[in-house]
C-alpha cells in the first residue's frame, strides 16, 4: 500500500523566537559558565530545531523519542546535519526511561547533563503525575553528580486541572508564605496576592507558572541546588496552541544536612508571573499579581 | 486461495525467504551490501554533479544507534518511482559491469538480520522526501506460517502487506541522499553493532583510501588512479558507540612494517594494450641498513585477531573486495603456495566483463573471467621470483650480519691480545669459510645495497686476517709448557718427560708451528682437565 503520511513537524516565528533567541542567550551562558560545550538531553522533534540552533554550544546530545518514524527522521536529520556522531537518541516514553533508568532496549541516559529542554508535547501535570516524577528524577540523577544544570521546560498551556489540585497548592503556599511572616503590612499582601492567584479571572498561566516554578524550586532545593527560576514565557505555537516556557537554573550547593535555600526568594519567585512573545519580541503579560516582593 | 490452484503468478512468497536467508554466511556482510549502493549513488551523482550547484562532498555515512544501523549517502537519491521499484525483488535498472551492483539482491540483505527495514531518499531538486518501510519479521513469520499451513502467496500480495510508501515535504529541494536503517537487527546479529569490528570490515572490502599513516598510499594511489579507470575511493565516516567518529581507511598502516610496493600490469595476451587488471603488492618489511627491505616472511601483522589476516593478495572490482586472501592464491597459483603469503597487496580488476558471484566471494564462471585469470598467470611467477629474490638477498644480509658480528668479536680478541696461538689455525679456517660463504651469498644477490654491505664485511674479513697475521703478542708459546709443568706441580721427573714429548712434537712439525701450537693446546688443556 502507499500512504502519505505527514512527518514534517512545524516550527513558527514565536516558537523560533524562543528557541534562537531567549533560549540560545541562556545556552550560549551556561556555555560559558561551564566552559566547555554541553551535553545535552531533551525532546525535541526529529527537526532538532533547537540542537541544530545551539549546536556550537552543545557536546553530545541525547534525545528520547517514543515513535519510531520521528525517530528514524531524526537520524536522518542528524546526518544530513552531520551531527549523527554526537546523537545518542533513546527509545521509548521519557516519563518512564526517567523512572525506569532504560528505554525499551536497554540503554540508559548518559547522565549527567548540563541542559535539559523538555518540549513535551500535551501538557505537564496528568493524573499518574508522571510528568512531574520523571522531572524528580532527573534531579535526583543530577544531584548524584553535583551536576548544575539550565532546564527547559515547554508544554501545551490547558485550562484543565486535577480536581482542586491548583486551589489546594495556592492554599498550601498561602500558609506556607504567611506562617513565617510576622509583620500585618506583608501578611495583607500576601493574601492579596494569593487572592488574586485563586480568582475565576485570573488566567489560568498565571497559575500554572507558580505552580510549576514553585515545584522546581522545591524539587530543586531538596536536593541540594540552588533554584532560580524566570517568569514564563507565553505563546502561540504550531496550530495556535497556546504554549508555556520555563528556563530554570539548577545550581548544585555542597550538600548539608537540609535542604538548599535559593537566592531567589520566595516572594521573588511569586512575582515573576509570566512574559509574552509577539511580533518576535518578548513583552510583559497584561495580567499582573500584586506584588509581594519590597512590600 | 485454494492451495491446490495457485495464483496465476512466477513467484511465490517462500521464493522471499530463499532470497534473503543465509546469503551472507558472515552477517557482518550485510553492511557491505549498502555501502555497494550507497557508492554507486556517489558515482552516479558525480557524474552529473558538474551541472548542478552543488559542492557538497560525497560522502557515505555509517552509524550505529542502539539495535539500529544506519547507512547514509549523499549520492542521487531516489525519486518516487524509484522507492516503488524497492519492493520488486531482483529488479535492477543497474547495468552489469558499469556499477558494483546490479542484481537488485542486496537491497534485501537487511531483510534476514533486523525486524524491518526503512529506507529514506531524495533527489536533487524533487520537493519530496520518501520512505519505504518493510516489516521483514512480520512478513517472514507470516511466510514460514503459511508454508506449515499449505497456504501459498504470491510474493507481491505478501510484499505489498508488509510494506508501506509514503512521501513528505523534503528540507530542501536541494537535498539529495538515502538514508538506511536496518531497525531491530537481532541479537544473533550483534556484530553488525560492533563498531570496532565495522570499521575493520569496511576498511577491509570497501573502495576507500590509504591511510595517511601508511606511506607507500599515495604512490600505490597514484598507480591506480592511473591505470584503473573507475578507481574512485569513496569517504566513510564510521560514528561509534562513544560519540566519536572516524574516516574509514584501508588497512594498511606503517607500523605494519611493509616493504616498498611495486605495480603489475596484468595484459590481455590477445590485445596487450588492453589491461585487464592491475596488482600492487608488498612484503612484510625488516629494518636492514637503516631502511624497511623484505623480509621474506609469511606477512603476519602483531595483534588481536588473526595475525596472518593480511597475508597474500585480494581481489578488487569496483573498489570492492571479492573473496578473501584465499581466492588469489586459490586461483592464480599452482605452486609455491606458502609464497604466495609472503606479500599483501590488491589485484584491481578493470575488466569489467568479470562478474562476482551474489555473496561476493568469487567470480560468475565466465569466458572473461577465465582470461582474467590465464593473463594473471604473472603474477603469480613474479612473485614466486620476487621471493627468490628476496631469499637470496636477505640471506645476503643475515650471513654478512652474521659474519660482521664474529669479525667484531674477533678484533675485540686480537685488541685485547686475548688470542691464544692454539686457536690460530681453527681462527684461520672460519674466516676464510665465513669469507667464501658470504662471496656465494653477495653474488647471488641483486640489492645494491645490501651487496654493498657483504662487500663492506669482505673488507673488514681482509683487515682483520692481515692483523690476525701480524699480530706479534699471543697468548701462549713456548713458556706454555712451563706453566703447565708449573700449574700442575709436577714431579721434576715427569717434568722432563713432558718437556721430551714437546720436544718431539715441535721437532716433528718442523716449521708449521700453528699445527704444533694446536696439538701443543690441547695436550695443556687435556692435562689441565684431568689434574
Amino acid at each position: 500500500m502507499t500512504v502519505q503520511r505527514d512527518l514534517v513537524f512545524h516550527t513558527n516565528p514565536n516558537k523560533d523566537f524562543v528557541r534562537g533567541e531567549y533560549d540560545y542567550a541562556h545556552v550560549e551562558h551556561w556555555y560559558h559558565l561551564r566552559g566547555q560545550r554541553l551535553n545535552y538531553l531533551g525532546l525535541p522533534a526529529p527537526e532538532m530545531l533547537d540542537i541544530i540552533t545551539w549546536e556550537k554550544f552543545l557536546n553530545r546530545f541525547t534525545t528520547i523519542e517514543r515513535e519510531e518514524n520521528q525517530q528514524h527522521l531524526m537520524f536522518l536529520r542528524a546526518n544530513v546535519r552531520d551531527v549523527e556522531h554526537r546523537l545518542f537518541s533513546l527509545y521509548g516514553e521519557f516519563d518512564e526511561i526517567l523512572l525506569k533508568g532504560r528505554d525499551q532496549l536497554g540503554r540508559r541516559p548518559e547522565w549527567p547533563y548540563d541542559v535539559v529542554n523538555l518540549d513535551y508535547f500535551g501538557g505537564f501535570i496528568y493524573q499518574d503525575l508522571s510528568r512531574p516524577k520523571a522531572i524528580k528524577k532527573l534531579i535526583s540523577n543530577q544531584v548524584d553528580f553535583q551536576r548544575s544544570f539550565l532546564m527547559i521546560i515547554t508544554y501545551h498551556l490547558r485550562d484543565g486541572d486535577i480536581i482542586g489540585a491548583k486551589a489546594s497548592f495556592l492554599d498550601d503556599l498561602r500558609r506556607q508564605l504567611t506562617s513565617s511572616t510576622v509583620d500585618a503590612k506583608t501578611r495583607k499582601a500576601i493574601d492579596r496576592a494569593m487572592d488574586w492567584y485563586s480568582d475565576p479571572n485570573t488566567p489560568d498561566s498565571q497559575r500554572q507558572t507558580l505552580l510549576v516554578n514553585s515545584f522546581l524550586r522545591d524539587t530543586g532545593e531538596a536536593e541540594h541546588f540552588d533554584v532560580l527560576c524566570r517568569p514564563a514565557v507565553l505563546y502561540s505555537g504550531t496550530g495556535s496552541a497556546s504554549m508555556i516556557h520555563f528556563v530554570t537554573d539548577f545550581t548544585f550547593r555542597a550538600r548539608t544536612a537540609h535542604k538548599t535555600s535559593s537566592k531567589q526568594s520566595m516572594f521573588e519567585l511569586v512575582d515573576l508571573g509570566t512574559r509574552e512573545v509577539k511580533d518576535a519580541k518578548l513583552i510583559k503579560s497584561a495580567a499582573k499579581a500584586p506584588r509581594l516582593s519590597g512590600v | 486461495m485454494n492451495p491446490s490452484a495457485p495464483p496465476k503468478e512466477f513467484v511465490y512468497a517462500p521464493a522471499i525467504l530463499i532470497l534473503s536467508q543465509d546469503l551472507y554466511p558472515r552477517k557482518v556482510e550485510v553492511v557491505r551490501e549498502y555501502i555497494q549502493n550507497a557508492s554507486d549513488a556517489i558515482d552516479s551523482f558525480g557524474a552529473m554533479a558538474h551541472l548542478l550547484d552543488d559542492t557538497s562532498e560525497p560522502v557515505i555515512k555509517v552509524s550505529i544507534q542502539g539495535r539500529s544501523l544506519l547507512v547514509f549517502d549523499n549520492g542521487i537519491g531516489m525519486g518516487a518511482e524509484d522507492v516503488e521499484k524497492l519492493r520488486y525483488i531482483a529488479y535492477s535498472e543497474k547495468k552489469a559491469g558499469e556499477e558494483a551492483g546490479y542484481k537488485g539482491i542486496g537491497r534485501l540483505a537487511g531483510f534476514a538480520v533486523a525486524e524491518k527495514l526503512k529506507i529514506s531518499s531524495t533527489r536533487y531538486g524533487d520537493p519530496q522526501l520518501h520512505h519505504f518501510e518493510i516489516r521483514a519479521k512480520e512478513m517472514r513469520d507470516e511466510i514460514s506460517q503459511n508454508k506449515k499451513k499449505g497456504f501459498v502467496e504470491t510474493a507481491s500480495e505478501v510484499i505489498n502487506r508488509h510494506t508501506d510508501i509514503w512521501s513528505t515535504p523534503a528540507d530542501d529541494p536541494k537535498d539529495h541522499y538515502t538514508i538506511v536503517e536496518i531497525r531491530g537487527i537481532y541479537e544473533s546479529c550483534s556484530e553488525l553493532l560492533d563498531g570496532t569490528r565495522l570499521k575493520e570490515y569496511i576498511g577491509d572490502i570497501a573502495p576507500v583510501d590509504f591511510s595517511p599513516e601508511f606511506k607507500w598510499g599515495s604512490r600505490i594511489s597514484q598507480w591506480l588512479h592511473k591505470d584503473v579507470p573507475d578507481y574512485s575511493p569513496k569517504t566513510i565516516y564510521l560514528s561509534m558507540s562513544n560519540g566519536e567518529r572516524i574516516k574509514v581507511y584501508k588497512p594498511y598502516v606503517d607500523s605494519m612494517s611493509i616493504s616498498e610496493p611495486q605495480p603489475i600490469a596484468v595484459r590481455d595476451p590477445a590485445n596487450p594494450n588492453n589491461v585487464l587488471a592491475l596488482c600492487w603488492y608488498a612484503t612484510k618489511g625488516q629494518q636492514m641498513l637503516d631502511e624497511l627491505r623484505p623480509s621474506g616472511k609469511i606477512f603476519t601483522v602483531d595483534g588481536d585477531g588473526d595475525k596472518k589476516r593480511f597475508a597474500g593478495l585480494v581481489y578488487k572490482l569496483f573498489g570492492f573486495s571479492i573473496g578473501d586472501r584465499h581466492l588469489p592464491v586459490k586461483t592464480l597459483w599452482d605452486r609455491s603456495f606458502p609464497r604466495a603469503l609472503w606479500f599483501t597487496g590488491e589485484i584491481h580488476i578493470i575488466d569489467k566483463e568479470v562478474q562476482p558471484i551474489t555473496d561476493r566471494s568469487d567470480f560468475i564462471e565466465s569466458d572473461a573471467r577465465d582470461r582474467l585469470y590465464k593473463a594473471s598467470a604473472l603474477i603469480p611467477s613474479t612473485l614466486n621470483q620476487q621471493a627468490q629474490v628476496i631469499s637470496y638477498d636477505r640471506n645476503a644480509f643475515k650471513e654478512g650480519e652474521t659474519f660482521n658480528v664474529k669479525l667484531q668479536q674477533l678484533k675485540s680478541r686480537l685488541l685485547a691480545k686475548n688470542i691464544e696461538k692454539a686457536e690460530l689455525k681453527s681462527i684461520r679456517a672460519d674466516l676464510n669459510r665465513g669469507r667464501a660463504d658470504l662471496q656465494a651469498r653477495i653474488d647471488n644477490c641483486s640489492d645494491p645495497a645490501i651487496e654493498k654491505y657483504g662487500k663492506n664485511v669482505q673488507k673488514f674479513a681482509a683487515t682483520v686476517q692481515k692483523e690476525l697475521d701480524e699480530a706479534k703478542i699471543i697468548k701462549g708459546g713456548d713458556g706454555d709448557i712451563a706453566d703447565v709443568a708449573h700449574e700442575l706441580k709436577m714431579t721434576s721427573q715427569a717434568r722432563r718427560v713432558f718437556e721430551i714429548i714437546m720436544d718431539v712434537l715441535q721437532d716433528y712439525h718442523g716449521k708449521d708451528t700453528e699445527t704444533y701450537h694446536e696439538v701443543a693446546g690441547k695436550i695443556s688443556k687435556r692435562l689441565r682437565n684431568k689434574y
